[in-house]
């Protein structure tokens, strides 16, 4: 986010001082230097390129730490768990595809491809019935947090957000039954009117 | 210049000490802002390492000789090219351009995970500064490339070893390189894994790639190694069990065990301590590797020489490496069972097991062979060499044992394989060994190692053979396409299967090259000019020697007119290069007349300007060059096994219809081209001396004690210690003493066994003889208990209800049906 509010400004960003200031100084060396050969040339070009990669990689490994709005939710920890059982179904269902190809090439008794395959299906199986539990799941935990947060934030701000608490309470779609916020005049999900 | 590099190289030291903290208690910490500092930190070290490595090429390019490094190894004379590459010449700059690849490879192996594998990220950057840091370390306290001479600036520099002035000795070490570095990604993150405790497949698929990049340059760099040798050393040979070499083979084998087992913890979730175990031990092989030859503490022609200090130093990192990777393994052993069991020894997975004990077995035992002459001095005081003989020994059958499972493998189904389907699926491999067998035994090929060999190479090609035709036609079945696109389909699909094959048939064919090596006729003639010899269906005329020379070298040159089978084929030039400021070690320029079927291979080992006689080593090496070529279809099939899965798709609505078989047509048509052929004239024919059978295996059990040539064996080396040993055990022999008295004779003559390219089987000596034994024994037993414990153990993913009948379940299949069938 800090990169976005810093650079919106102007277009002006840090690489492209850095590769102005390479560019300078490349050109100025090259001016400098005129009875070498041009690998040495290239070298030295090559040198001050690194330089101001050089320069630009401090930039970006002191910006995390003096940045006043570094953006600190963007790097929390991701939802690893749900990544985890996507991957381990697809390597399911590859499994299945590989032995399925493995009988047709011979290689497994038909009494084993029973077993193995039914035993990989329900496998895949109980993965896509977690994915599909585990949905709702985060929807409902998204919910719940930013209820709490909204208690807490009434709390802290006083009576005058009880209306709009219990505005919100009463402000769901009819047609697909989600919550929108008190103002909504359409459902932010469906797109029915109010 | 010197001090700017020098100030880069500190300036990289802090850098990389501030990464490797910063990182760590970021990670543990969860500190986002830590982490992304540390990361830009990673990045700034690799922009360090770039802008050094331009300093000191750009020292060498401007010869600026005030520097010490710049001085040893270039000099004015030098091709630019050398000059360039002279930057890994030697001990210092070849540790700086260590790091600056590891730098390299690190940052591009942080950027691409940086989203998928958040939780290893820290860590990874951790794992590989503190590699870095050890480098930078070395080159900080004692191996700076930029220490420059305080007085006397010399006005030229002493130029590159002459040896290493050679195209592919160019490329070797930076291939090599480039597998032993990269050998430290897959490791970084495994250990990252082990730290976070996150051990699931995940950081298996982040290295997957990784590991066959770097294997398949490590697989470059020892090929290039073994050209070079052929061409540039003169032996011969190409592999001569030398300890630079070992310490390149001995990663090659762990990490070729990784991507088998690697295959055995995806699919079956099985063998996972194991798999982090190799990567460990590939990872501390690479670093055991460059201590070997950077330490001096084995004898080689290509180690850098002695440093007592810079021994310690690798020591101490060692030590911490393994202790350290060790303990997190133990410590997270809960972690790390297996989910499943051995189902059946009839089983891939067992197969697998097995072949993983056997390239463990290499490199232990290479490992252990390697070392053994360094533990005998320190043990018993006595040098002695271990040589070729020694490694052959064991080596050979190992070797066998590997192909025939390249060729198992494949036929075995996971889990377990019934009677009735391995009798379907061995019995097309079976018979082309078998007719293989049958076809050489008619033709008259008797050295029953390389017939051996070729059966098995008939085998293998049978089963890979077998995998594509089935699979076509299972494929054509499925879909109704033609041949061609159904191939093309399931190389696609399971490009990494198919691709594992390729590099099976590459592997073949480089077998095919060793097993040629029994077939190798050579032969040592004195020639003056107008005398020819007679090699095989070779008739080699000596005319005449000339000398030149282009301001960096003289050169002699031996002409020589070859007769192929009554033909001439024209004129070979074999000559020795004596370079400026290295007259005392010419190098060796061979000849080669290259053919499909075999190589000419002539040296000229001494010469004599007066009477214009010369002595030439004439070897003839059948299939040798399939060795190289097994190398460019090993190198295909790793292309296609790495290439993302969207490159198929696209290559499979490109290829047009019989591009596969015109470019097939042009290959045979480009291989087959004639050769230009001539009249033979007459002329005095040397007769080669025939050798007692005694004496040739003399030949190959006694090592030249010249100390610069590597000890070679004294059959194959071309310096005149070789001549004047072989001369002696002409003249034992000639006196009707036994093989022990000759060995005697040279033990007492040099005061050891050193000698002798094989010790004794005596006293200390025998734990050499022994170990194998032990080893082998020890692997039998490890890997039969384990499989035992395995079968024993209860499966964990009980069956589940085979019943599927309510309509949710139903649902849910028919969304699986979809999804499988998306898939292909």
């Amino acid at each position: 986010m800090s990169s976005e509010t810093s650079t919106n400004r102007s277009s002006f960003r840090p690489w492209h001082f850095f590769v102005l200031g390479a560019l300078f100084a490349a050109t100025g060396a090259v001016l400098r230097s005129s009875n070498t050969t041009p690998a040495a040339t290239i070298l030295v070009s090559l040198a001050i390129g690194a330089a101001a990669l050089c320069g630009l990689a401090l930039l970006r490994t002191l910006w995390p730490l003096v940045a006043v709005d570094f953006d600190v939710e963007s790097t929390a920890v991701s939802n690893r768990t749900r990544s985890a059982v996507e991957r381990e179904k697809q390597l399911v269902l590859r499994s299945i595809k590989e032995l399925e190809f493995d009988r047709a090439m011979g290689k497994v008794a038909e009494a084993d491809f029973q077993e193995m395959t039914t035993r990989l299906r329900s496998r895949a199986i109980s993965f896509m019935r977690q994915l599909d539990s585990d949905t709702p799941g985060y929807s409902d935990l998204i919910e719940r947090e930013l209820q709490s947060r909204l208690a807490s934030q009434s709390l802290s701000a006083g009576p005058m957000d009880q209306a709009t608490e219990a505005g919100g309470a009463e402000c769901t779609c009819e047609v697909c039954a989600a919550v929108n916020d008190p103002d909504a005049r359409f459902c932010k999900y469906c797109g029915a009117s109010l | 210049m010197a001090s700017l590099g020098s100030f880069l190289l500190l300036a990289a030291f802090v850098v990389c000490a501030y990464a490797a903290t910063s990182s760590f208690i970021g990670g543990r910490q969860r500190s986002a802002r830590l982490i992304e500092s540390s990361i830009g930190a990673f990045y700034l070290l690799t922009a360090l390492m770039t802008m050094a490595s331009a300093v000191i090429v750009h020292a060498f390019v401007t010869e600026n000789y005030s520097i010490r490094y710049v001085d040893r190894y270039s000099d004015s004379a030098q091709p630019l090219f050398y000059k360039l590459t002279s930057y890994w010449g030697g001990l210092d700059g070849s540790i700086m351009f260590w790091v600056f690849l590891l730098s390299v490879f690190g940052s591009i192996a942080v950027a691409t995970n940086r989203e998928r594998q958040r939780e290893l990220i820290p860590y990874v950057v951790t794992v590989i500064s503190c590699v870095q840091l050890f480098f930078l370390l070395v080159m900080v306290l004692n191996k700076d490339p930029f220490t420059t001479y305080l007085t006397q600036v010399p006005a030229d520099g002493r130029g590159l070893n002459p040896l290493l002035q050679n195209p592919y000795m160019v490329i070797h070490p930076p291939s090599l390189y480039i597998g032993f570095v990269g050998m430290t990604i897959p490791f970084a993150f495994g250990m990252s894994a082990l730290i976070t405790g996150h051990l699931d497949d995940s950081w298996l698929r982040a290295v997957r790639r990784w590991t066959m990049f770097a294997w398949i340059f490590l697989s470059l760099g020892l090929t290039l190694g073994m050209i070079w040798a052929y061409e540039e050393l003169g032996w011969g040979g190409y592999w001569g069990w030398d300890p630079v070499e070992n310490a390149g083979l001995l990663p090659w084998f762990t990490a070729t065990a990784f991507l088998h087992s690697v295959m055995v913890q995806e699919r079956r979730s099985m063998l996972r301590v194991w798999n982090v175990t190799l990567v460990i031990l590939t990872f501390f092989l690479t670093i055991f590797g460059t201590f070997m030859t950077r330490s001096g503490v084995v004898q080689s022609v290509h180690a850098f020489g002695e440093d007592p200090e810079l021994a310690m130093m690798f020591g101490i990192f060692m030590a911490i490496i393994l202790i350290v990777s060790f303990g997190l393994v133990i410590y997270r052993l809960p972690l790390l069972r297996a989910r499943h069991e051995l189902d059946s020894w009839a089983s891939r997975e067992a197969a697998f097991l097995l072949n993983n004990w056997i390239l463990l077995f290499c490199a232990v035992f290479i490992l252990f062979a390697t070392m053994f002459p360094t533990l005998s001095e320190a043990i018993t005081g006595e040098r002695l060499t271990v040589g070729p003989p020694f490694f052959n020994k064991w080596m050979l059958p190992i070797g066998l044992m590997l192909l025939l499972l390249t060729g198992v493998g494949p036929l075995l189904a996971w889990r377990k394989s019934t009677l009735s389907n391995l009798g379907n699926q061995f019995l097309w491999p079976i018979t082309v060994a078998f007719i293989t067998g049958g076809i050489l035994y008619a033709l008259g090929f008797r050295v029953w190692t390389s017939g051996v060999c070729f059966v098995l190479c008939g085998f293998v090609l049978g089963t890979i053979g077998q995998e594509f035709i089935r699979g076509t036609r299972v494929r054509q079945e499925a879909t109704g396409a033609d041949v061609l696109t159904s191939i093309t389909g399931i190389v696609a699909r399971s490009h990494r299967r198919y691709g594992g094959y390729i590099i099976h048939v590459g592997i073949v064919l480089m077998f095919l090259g060793f097993a040629g090596e029994g077939y190798k006729v050579e032969e040592q003639v004195l020639l003056s000019p107008g005398q020819q010899v007679e090699v095989g269906r070779f008739v080699v005329r000596h005319e005449g020697i000339s000398v030149r020379d282009d301001g960096q070298k003289q050169m002699i040159t031996g002409r020589l007119r070859v007769f192929e089978e009554g033909e001439e084929i024209g004129m070979m030039y074999p000559a020795r290069w004596f370079f400026r400021k290295h007259e005392q070690e010419p190098t060796t320029e061979v000849a080669i007349h290259r053919t499909i079927s075999e190589d000419l291979y002539i040296v000229m080992a001494a010469f004599d300007m007066q009477d214009q006689t010369a002595s030439f080593q004439v070897t003839v090496n059948p299939l040798v060059n399939w060795i190289w070529f097994g190398f460019g279809i090993m190198a295909l099939g790793t292309v296609i096994a790495l290439l993302p899965e969207q490159a198929f798709s696209f290559a499979a609505s490109k290829i047009p219809d019989g591009a596969a078989i015109t470019s097939l047509l042009l290959l045979v048509l480009v291989a087959s081209a004639p050769l230009h052929a001539q009249h033979v004239e007459s002329a005095q024919t040397v007769p080669t001396v025939p050798r007692s059978a005694i004496e040739r295996e003399l030949y190959h059990e006694i090592v030249c004690m010249c100390g610069t040539c590597g000890r070679k064996l004294i059959g194959e080396c071309t310096c005149g210690t070789a001549a004047m040993m072989r001369d002696e055990v002409s003249l034992l022999v000639d006196q009707g003493k036994t093989k022990e008295d000759v060995f005697q004779h040279f033990i007492t003559m040099y005061g050891s066994q050193e000698p002798l390219a094989m010790p004794l089987d005596q006293g200390f000596n025998r734990l050499a003889w022994l170990f194998p034994y032990l080893l082998g024994l020890s692997g039998v037993v490890g890997v039969g208990t384990v499989a035992l414990r395995w079968s024993r153990r209860e499966a964990i993913d009980t069956p589940l209800p085979a019943g599927i009948s309510n309509t949710g379940d139903a649902q849910l299949l028919a969304r699986l049906d979809d999804e499988l069938r998306d898939l292909d």
